[in-house]
């Protein structure tokens, strides 16, 4: 027995010592600041042991039931809890919160297990003395043991919830031979003995699973079933459905939802596209989904649609799905359509070709490299595309919750000396939507639309121009290479709502 | 009570031994296991480039009078001015020539491109610069620079109040600078993050006494300091700055905030390669205090830069005479009488001698070349005098940004705890996203010793050994960075760049090196001026170019 019951206190120490590292890697990971979080993380373990250990004397009898109870539970806790970590991370306002009850509650089973099996040994009339020196003994090489192969082994060939599995197993294991080993001095040994088999097979399971609940902790952002998720060189597209609705989230942003989207492709495309008699060659820059060139269709006068989108991927899943292709009507594959998969910066540096309407549909400026797309230098090779009477419109976040940015975009068109027209439109998924119209000449307010749109009418056009007051003009910067000032407004606007 | 517990009794032997097998089933496993999957611990590839030294080398063996009688001459080259080196200076002294209608010049280099310190490479990704990268926005009375800027659409135009528009190309793109302190990225190089207030108080009074130095004039009417140095004010006040150290001035002042010493010895260390220690305080404030820069697009510290750094520069300058340089040639010899000079040569390319006959002479090297390559008798100055810091350079190509949660890949990214310069991101300027590849440029200047010393021990270590000490410093603020890295190459600027110790800028050595020997050997060079910037050696092309010229017209 004795053997055995210090292999126990191996086993315990071993992943005692590994759950709270693997709770201070992963807090440092994902709140970042290690030193802060490995200091409280330990704090936290070792205080919650001292009160473990401090309510081990409240348990008077069943000694080895209790302790086998314990290990059970060590093992359910301290296997699912990077698990749990990592799904509830995003979900949760009080991360933390959640973060240190786990780990005072591992902290607090383990500090129960050291005093109650020293107890079963002493009743196996060891003695004292020998009793201390051998769980001390187990204990510290464990701990060793632990820390050792933690960075060595583990987290880089297992990661973090492969091996919170692995750990929960072995207690787990423990739990069950000691059991089996003492069956006969165990009361209610049936109960114990399921409970202990269920909790290794789900933490089996999990062990198994651990690269799915890796992905799944990324699904479980989403409302809705994921019915296509892949990451291209740019970002990770991720495809979503429901009863009512298809939803595309590139980087977690929401693109479009197939409710409400002709409300925002109706107001890029037509307000300019009606404002102009003669528009015949049409560029897009980005708008890979193809929704934006299938409102240009409408229009037989359009002789050519140049679209610029940098991911392949992306075009090539808006020409191919049939779900898609029925939401864009092929678009895509339309012959007067090209599709040129580059970098629009780049791309407008190196092309003459002059285009009648330019339709600028880039995702968000949230970080450096796409807030290039929206500086005065950008804009100006652009201009150098713009034929005379040609006409610019760019998507330009929300006037409402970020003013500051879409001004911003309007005080940058305009400092390349072109005449804008801004203007806005309510899209359900999105809430308030901006855009600027832009032009060298002065812009002329459509008097008529195309027939088939469910959304635009030359009415809605100037409720549309009308900005209400907490959507005013906001004195702003020109976005320029040398201060990228745009990508500052919108962290600063948008942090406030996300 | 288990059954056959007394059987079971440890001994405290067995005991031991166990757990010592046990812990070695461990490790072997682990070890095992790391084997299997990984079976071979990767090298990085990668190479120390440019023999530079050992081209040297070959120039202080050649450049004896017996070995250079043994090579036979085989070329024969007659052209009026010749100028030995293609850095800024020659560079720069060319393009003036050539402005002012005198073409018939050939420009040499030992190496087998132009550049000097502006020198670059080429991977598939992008270009990347092996020394100096960026010229910062200059001051607007150095109306020469600002005229080869507009010619090479840097500046496009000015504005009405007469500020430079600058080119938005060429402005080094936002986000500029971050430093690496108390475990998290910052916004800027001066410390800032979780730092005391006395501290943050010393920094701000430290930059308002460089701002008075910087807006200070002499009685002479002339900038205290200034770009070129030689335009400064004369006055004792502040030459006398020069026969102090950094550290010194510091102290004088009151200053002792460890994050500004940090942040003066980092700038002495990045524009001198030298510590604060060893930098002449009129250095150190000059660097803070001669530029006076400004645009209408852009702020007054704001620089230019390009992936290839200086060398498009370079290139830039020699536009209009590539065809007047010829490479791989190393000028052993240099003698001259009445009639002209005759320079001996050596193209290794070729492995032929080459004479090359001229009227006059430009050496657009640094001192220590001279010395060599001039007989003895005719040097008037102590050359030692001129100390050069030696400096690391490394080119790192990663598969992967460096991106920790509270970071952005900046232009320059600096680490507060490491002993190199941290380094700069080659593809900074890039306007496409479509990059899957990115090189990053480390500095390291070797000023943890003597120059000499410090430059026979970079010469002996291996790739492999600097590149382990190049990682253990990145991974200290890029924990992950050692498997996103697919090459690193290096190369060791042995004389990397003139640097102004105490007492240097203000010495009689330093002034007489400049004057020309007999009207037909004339001298251009940075060290010159004593403080290695694209600024000063682009004005002593010029200087040179103008000292020149009436001889020029004359014949």
């Amino acid at each position: 027995m004795p053997i055995l019951l210090l292999f126990a206190v191996f086993v315990i120490a071993t992943c005692g010592l590994i759950y709270e590292l693997i709770a201070g890697t992963l807090a440092s990971y994902l709140l970042g600041d290690s030193v802060t979080q490995f200091s409280t993380i330990i704090g936290v373990y070792l205080f919650s042991m001292g009160v473990g250990s401090y309510f081990s004397k409240f348990v008077e009898k069943e000694l080895l039931a209790w302790f086998v109870k314990i290990e059970i539970l060590v093992g359910l806790v301290g296997g699912t809890s990077s698990s749990i970590l990592f799904l509830v991370f995003d979900k949760v306002a009080s991360f933390r919160i959640i973060l240190y009850f786990l780990i005072g509650l591992t902290g607090v089973l383990v500090g129960l297990e050291i005093p109650l099996l020293m107890r079963v040994l002493e009743k196996s009339k060891f003695e004292f003395k020998e009793i201390v020196s051998k769980v001390f003994t187990f204990d510290y090489i464990g701990a060793l043991l632990a820390s050792v192969l933690f960075p060595l082994l583990f987290v880089p060939y297992m990661g973090l919830i492969r091996t919170s599995f692995f750990f929960g197993v072995f207690n787990t294991i423990v739990a069950l031979i000691v059991c089996y080993q003492f069956s006969d001095e165990l009361k209610h040994k049936i109960a114990l003995k399921i409970s202990a088999w269920s909790v290794l097979v789900l933490l089996v399971i999990g062990f198994i699973l651990s690269d799915k609940i890796m992905s799944w902790s990324e699904s479980m952002a989403y409302q809705d079933k994921i019915i296509f998720a892949k990451s291209s060189h740019y970002q990770r597209i991720i495809l979503t459905r429901n009863k009512r609705e298809l939803k595309l989230f590139l980087n977690g942003n929401l693109q479009f939802s197939s409710t409400d989207e002709y409300r925002y492709h109706e107001a890029l495309v037509h307000p300019g596209m009606a404002s102009r008699q003669a528009i015949k060659n049409v560029l897009i820059l980005g708008g890979g989904d193809g929704l934006a060139v299938r409102e240009l269709l409408k229009y037989s006068q359009i002789q050519h649609i140049t679209l610029v989108d940098l991911d392949t991927y992306m075009t090539d899943l808006f020409k191919k799905n049939p779900l898609l292709t029925s939401l864009n009507q092929g678009s895509l594959t339309n012959p007067k359509v090209k599709v040129i998969n580059t970098d629009a910066f780049q791309w407008a540096r190196n092309t003459n070709e002059q285009f009648d309407f330019v339709v600028i549909d880039f995702p968000d400026p949230s970080n450096f490299s796409v807030g290039k797309l929206y500086t005065n230098t950008f804009y100006r090779e652009v201009c150098k595309l713009m034929s005379d009477e040609a006409v610019l419109v760019v998507q330009s976040t929300s006037p409402y919750v970020a003013p500051k940015s879409f001004w911003c975009v309007n005080k940058t068109l305009q400092s390349v000396g072109l005449l804008t027209q801004p203007y806005h439109c309510y899209v359900p998924s999105f809430g308030e939507w901006g855009y600027v119209l832009a032009s060298k000449s002065a812009f002329h307010v459509a008097e008529t639309y195309v027939p088939d749109l469910k959304f635009l009418t030359k009415d809605s056009f100037k409720q549309m121009a009308y900005f209400p007051k907490d959507m005013q003009s906001v004195q702003t910067e020109t976005n320029k290479l040398n201060n990228q000032i745009l990508v500052h407004y919108f962290e600063e606007e948008w942090g406030k709502v996300q | 009570m288990g059954k056959g517990a007394m059987k079971n009794k440890l001994t405290r032997k067995t005991f031991l031994l166990r757990s010592l097998a046990g812990l070695g089933a461990f490790f072997g496993l682990s070890w095992g296991t790391k084997a299997i999957l990984n079976p071979i611990k990767p090298t990085i590839k990668g190479r120390i480039l440019g023999a530079n030294h050992q081209i040297g080398h070959l120039l202080r063996n050649l450049s004896s009078p017996q070995k250079a009688e043994e090579k036979q001459s085989e070329e024969i080259i007659e052209v009026p001015i010749l100028i030995v080196g293609t850095g800024i200076a020659g560079l720069s002294a060319a393009r003036k020539l050539q402005k002012a209608g005198h073409k018939n010049f050939l420009l040499v280099d030992l190496e087998d491109h132009i550049g000097g310190n502006a020198d670059a490479g080429k991977n598939a990704t992008t270009a990347y610069p092996w020394a100096a990268h960026y010229l910062p926005i200059p001051n607007n009375e150095d109306k020469e620079l600002l005229t080869f800027l507009e010619e090479q659409y840097i500046i496009t135009g000015y504005n009405s109040a007469g500020l430079p528009i600058y080119n938005e190309y060429h402005l080094c793109q936002s986000p500029q600078e971050r430093l690496f302190l108390k475990g998290r990225w910052q916004e800027g190089l001066i410390p800032n993050y979780g730092i005391s207030e006395s501290d943050r108080k010393q920094i701000s009074d430290f930059l308002a006494l460089m701002n008075q130095y910087r807006q200070a004039k002499g009685t002479d009417g002339r900038w205290a300091f200034d770009i070129p140095l030689a335009l400064a004010s004369k006055d004792e006040v502040y030459q006398q700055l020069d026969k102090i150290s950094m550290t010194d001035f510091l102290s004088q002042h009151n200053l002792d905030s460890e994050y500004l010493l940090w942040y003066v010895n980092y700038c002495c260390r990045d524009d001198y390669g030298i510590t604060s220690a060893n930098t002449s305080a009129y250095a150190g404030i000059h660097y803070f205090a001669a530029r006076r820069g400004k645009a209408d697009n852009a702020e007054s510290n704001a620089v230019l830069t390009w992936a290839e750094g200086n060398n498009f520069l370079a290139k830039a300058l020699s536009t209009d005479f590539k065809d007047k340089i010829k490479t791989k040639t190393l000028v052993t010899q240099v003698n001259w009488n009445s009639d002209g000079v005759e320079a001996t040569a050596y193209d290794w390319d070729k492995n032929v001698s080459v004479k090359i006959k001229a009227q006059r002479i430009i050496l657009a090297t640094p001192q220590f070349v001279n010395q060599r390559i001039l007989p003895k008798e005719s040097i008037q100055i102590s050359t030692d005098l001129f100390q050069y810091a030696p400096w690391l350079v490394a080119n790192i190509t990663v598969n992967q940004i460096p991106i920790e949660r509270d970071g952005f890949l900046c232009w320059d990214n600096v680490s507060y705890n490491s002993t190199s310069l941290g380094y700069i991101s080659a593809t900074h300027q890039q306007v496409s996203r479509d990059i899957d590849k990115w090189v990053l440029t480390y500095y390291l200047p070797l000023s943890h010793k003597s120059p000499v010393e410090a430059r026979k021990d970079a010469i002996k270590k291996t790739h492999e050994e600097w590149t382990e000490d190049i990682l253990t410093d990145l991974e200290s603020f890029h924990p992950n960075i050692r498997e996103t890295i697919e090459e690193i190459n290096l190369k060791i600027l042995g004389h990397g760049m003139i640097a102004p110790m105490i007492g240097f800028l203000s010495s009689e050595n330093r002034k007489l090196a400049s004057r020309n020997i007999d009207n037909r050997i004339f001298f251009a060079h940075s060290d010159l001026s004593g403080v290695s910037i694209f600024e000063e050696s682009f004005y002593q092309g010029n200087r040179v170019a103008d000292e020149l010229l009436p001889y020029l017209s004359i014949s």
